[in-house]
Parts: C-alpha cells; structure tokens; sequence
C-alpha cells in the first residue's frame, strides 16, 4: 500500500468534491490509479481524456506509481 | 437604388419616411491637411460596378440590421476641392441610437468593401493615392505608444512588428474581453473577429466589450466598433459565421496569430489543426468556474494533440452555460492571451512548450511541461509519410490477420466479426509476431498502441483507420 498526494484541476475538481486528497492505494502504475479512481470516484471521463502530470511535466499511463508522489488530474477544459 | 456615385457637388437629400423619428445624416469632406502635410484637393478613382453592388448591398444589409425606414449613401468621384463632401450616409429609423449607429456602420463597411481609392494632390509634391483607410500620423504613433517604446524589449522596432501583425480572434465573448482591448491598446494593427452569435444578457457579466444596450446586436459588429474606437486607424475584419471545415482555412490563411476564445472543444481542435497545417501560431484558452488553462501552440512546437491525442467529445466537460463561470476568469485568461501573443509577435512567447493551470481562487498558476509526442498524429503526419502504412482501411485488406479489440470492456457496440477482446493496457506485455488488426472506437487509441508495439520491434501490427466508426458507417 502506498500513498500519493492527488490534485484535481477543473471538472475533475467538481466531480471529485475536492481540490486534493492524500489517496492510499494498491495500484501500481498511473493508468490502473487513474482507472480506480474513474470507478470509484465517478470522474465520468474516459482514461483517455485524463492527462497525468508528475513533478510539472506529463507522463505516459504506463509510469510507475511511488510513494509519496504528488500527481495532478488534468482534464479538458471547454468554456470561453 | 440606395447607393450612387456621382461628379456633381453633394448636398444632404429629403428622406421621406413618415414612420421614422430618428434621422441621421454623415459627411465626410474633404480637409485642407493629411499627414503634417499641406491638401489641395482630392481625387477619387472608383472601379464603378463592383462599387455600385457593394454599396447597394451595404445599405440593403443596414436597414436590416438595424432596422431602418430608410438609408442612403452617394459618394463623389473624380477631383474634390477643400470643403467639399466627398461622402454622404443618411439615414432614418424608428429611433436615434438605430439611426446614428447605422451611420457609423455603412460609412465602415464603404471604406472596407468599396473599392474606391483617393490621391491627395498636396500643395508643392507630388501626389500620392492612398487606400481608403484612414492610418496614423507618424506623430500620433510616437505618442500613442510612448511607453512601449520606452520598453527596451519593444522600442520603436517592436511597435512596428506590432503595428504590422495580423491577428484573428475566434470567439468574441469572455475571453476576448480580456485579448481584444488589450490588443488593440498595445497597436495590432489588422484584427479579426470570427462569431456567430449576437449579444445576450446572461454574457454581459464577463462579456464587457458589450454594453446592455447591444442586447441582440451581432457581437463582432459590436467589438469591431468598439476596437475603431479604441484605435482609428485598426483595420477590423468581421467574419459573423461559426468556424467550420469549410471557411476555416481560407479565413485563417490571411491572418498570423490566432487567439483562440471559444467555448467549444470541437472548434478548439479544428483550429489546431487549421493553425499546424498551415503553420500559423494558436494561443489557446480555456475556463472553468475559477480556474482556466492557457497554452500556445507554433509551428513547430508540441500541439493540443500531442496532449490530447484523442480529441475529446464536444460536451464531455461542460461549458461556461452549464456550469457557471466566475465572472472575472476569462478577462484574466484573455489578458494572458494578449501577453502571448505581444510577446510572439516580439520574439518568443513563454507558453509555447508547457501548460499554465491558473486558478483564481488561490491565485496560483502551476506550469506543466508540454512535448511534442511522437504518437500525435497531426505532428507525425507532417514529419514522416511512413506510418499511413500502419494503418488498413478494412479488415478485408488482410484477410489473415487477427483482429483485437482494445476498447475498454464497457464500451459497445460489439464488433461483429470473429475478434479477441484485449483493452490498450493488457497488449503492451504480450508478443505480436502473427499479423494482427487492433480496433479501438476512432482509429486513435489502435493507431498509438500499434506506434507503441512498432518501436518495441514488432512489424507485423496494423491499426484499423476510423476504428469501429468506420465499421458501422460502412456497414451500416
Ligand atoms: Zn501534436
């Protein structure tokens, strides 16, 4: 089990009901997270219109989850 | 007939339309000086057919854009001495506001559409013909933007860049309350505006190149009027029409920034397609409630689908409409949007390779790297030709190949045909020597995965172009 500091940006944000969290989880990989987290969260967003950025830059689904790391949410945004 | 052309001296006419109480009459004369310099007389030279419908369609679209009794315009041709009109509008409405602001607008549109060209005749030189739109005297410049110049990183150089730069704005709403004031002010000199919509009261919150009094008005009329305003001298394209396939490469072409302020996910991906194909820079920009995102995209640079390789649905998050928007957010983002693009047009802009996720509420702006990814298919097409050789546009092409499905489980309709179903994430860690089909909902999730396999060594994998779309529109 590992911890990992979550931000939610935008819709995400509304969907979640928070800004951030500190998230206990077994998963292994950004892409099995990011899928609990649509499960059981609701985010209502496909894994593919979720990026993922680690220390200020996006990463690829298949990077691996550590303790301790701060990863951020950021979906597509639509108003004008 | 509305619009003439005549040699003889120009004298107001009597509008007859008892059912207007608002008349209005323009006209423009002929002054003694331009340019610091000296005017005798004028002549104007008119290409009279082109000139003839432009005009009468001008006046047709006046009465019903405004709603007139009534409108009129004669304009002179040939030598104009001091004092003289060179141009009459008049016109007659219900009210004075309808009648004065048509005025403005046909005088605008005569000078924009109406191929009629003036040569001063100055006193002592020889003359010069110069086009129809009024630009600003060198001492005017100097003054105006004095504080640029000040600027080491702008001086009289930069300003010049800026006067010279060609800039559209796609969406006049929230977000162009922030850019186009700003634009206008700092001296982009050629603006232009693309948007269908007229005002609405529930825009004026953060809307605030309009006024409640421009409720029903088309809203590039409104801000272009407001930009010749600000800036005399701006020349300002109007385009009232939504952005499509069709129209938007033709209006894009003319322009070399593009300031993008819509509300729609769908036009914010065709213009980033539109700007790479035609290698034109895209600053872009988004709002949420508080927050907002705000990139920008060069030729050259990593694009919105190198982050977003599968184009999202138009309503998968919501809009301003739907789910309220803090006022103030998009004038911030759209101020932001300015910076960029003064600081493009001047050297480099700052967000060409990351992303800034600004929130209102804390004040805090984080800055995300950005890539270009090898995956991306717009920058990919444009780098190598190769990779149209992963793709098949049917199954039937290779009748021996497998076929696998990698949609997530609960994504439908089931393909018909005898298949495996494996999702994206399961392929990566299985060997693919047998010649296989992947098939995902569009073609883009098969067309990266089997980027992926390729440069892992396997040469036997295809992507099915238009994925299960392209499936049921063929057969139905
Ligand atoms: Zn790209």
């Amino acid at each position: 089990m590992i911890t990992i500091r979550i931000r939610y940006f935008a819709v995400l944000r509304d969907r979640r009901g928070l800004q951030e969290e500190h998230y206990h989880t077994q998963c292994s990989t950004v892409e099995q997270l990011v899928n609990e987290l649509i499960a059981k969260y609701r985010l209502g967003l496909p894994s593919a219109l979720i990026r993922v950025a680690i220390n200020s830059e996006f990463v690829e689904p298949n990077v691996q989850l550590e303790d301790g790391m701060e990863i951020v949410l950021i979906p597509p945004v639509a108003g004008g | 007939m509305r619009f003439f052309l005549t040699h003889e001296i120009l004298s107001p006419q009597l509008l007859d339309s008892p059912a207007a109480g608002g008349f209005a009459t323009f006209e423009g004369k002929v002054r003694n000086h331009a340019d610091g310099q000296a005017v005798e007389a004028l002549e104007y030279e008119v290409f009279a057919e082109m000139a003839l419908v432009q005009g009468e369609a001008i006046l047709n679209e006046a009465i019903s854009k405004f709603e007139l009794e009534d409108a009129r315009a004669t304009h002179r041709v040939g030598r104009v001495c001091i004092g003289e009109s060179a141009v009459i509008v008049q016109t007659a409405a219900a009210h004075r506001r309808e009648a004065f602001e048509a005025c403005e607008w046909i005088m605008d549109q005569i000078k924009w559409r109406v191929p009629i060209w003036k040569k001063e005749n100055y006193a002592g030189r020889p003359s010069e013909w110069v086009s129809g739109g009024e630009s600003s005297r060198p001492a005017e410049f100097e003054e105006l933007y004095d504080r640029h110049i000040r600027l080491p990183e702008i001086g009289k150089e930069g300003q010049l860049k800026l006067q010279n730069a060609r800039v559209l704005l796609v969406g006049v709403g929230g977000l162009a309350a922030g850019s186009l004031p700003a634009l206008v002010g700092s001296g982009i000199g050629t603006i232009g505006l693309v948007d269908p919509d007229t005002v609405e009261g529930s825009n004026l919150h953060r809307q605030t190149l309009f006024a409640q009094s421009d409720i029903g008005r088309l809203k590039v009329e409104r801000a272009s009027a407001l930009a010749k305003r600000l800036r005399h001298s701006i020349q300002c394209h109007p385009f009232p029409e939504v952005l499509t396939e069709t129209n938007a490469f033709q209006i894009v072409e003319n322009f070399d920034w593009v300031v993008d302020g819509t509300d729609s996910l769908d036009t914010k991906f065709l213009l980033n397609r539109v700007c790479r194909s035609l290698r034109k820079n895209l600053v872009t920009a988004s709002v949420h409630r508080f927050e907002g995102q705000i990139l920008t995209i060069t030729p050259d640079g990593p694009c919105l689908e190198c982050m977003f390789p599968d184009p999202p649905p138009n309503h998968c998050v919501g809009t301003c409409a739907d789910l309220g928007v803090l006022g103030v957010v998009p004038y911030f983002l759209g101020s932001c949007q300015a910076v960029e693009v003064i600081q493009g047009i001047l050297g480099s802009a700052t967000l060409t390779e990351s992303l800034a996720l600004v929130d209102l509420r804390s004040l805090q702006i984080d800055r995300i790297q950005r890539t270009r990814s090898r995956l991306c298919r717009l920058c990919n097409q444009i780098d190598e030709a190769q990779p149209e050789q992963w793709e098949v546009s049917s199954p039937d092409e290779m009748p021996h190949a497998a076929l696998v499905d990698i949609r997530d489980l609960s994504e439908t309709p089931c393909l018909a045909l005898p298949h495996k179903r494996i999702p994206m994430s399961g392929c990566y860690d299985r060997k693919w020597d047998q010649p296989t089909i992947f098939i995902c909902a569009s073609g883009v999730r098969s067309y990266r995965l089997v980027a992926d396999l390729r440069s892992s060594g396997f040469s036997e994998v295809y992507s099915l172009r238009g994925g299960m779309q392209s499936l049921i529109s063929r057969h139905g």
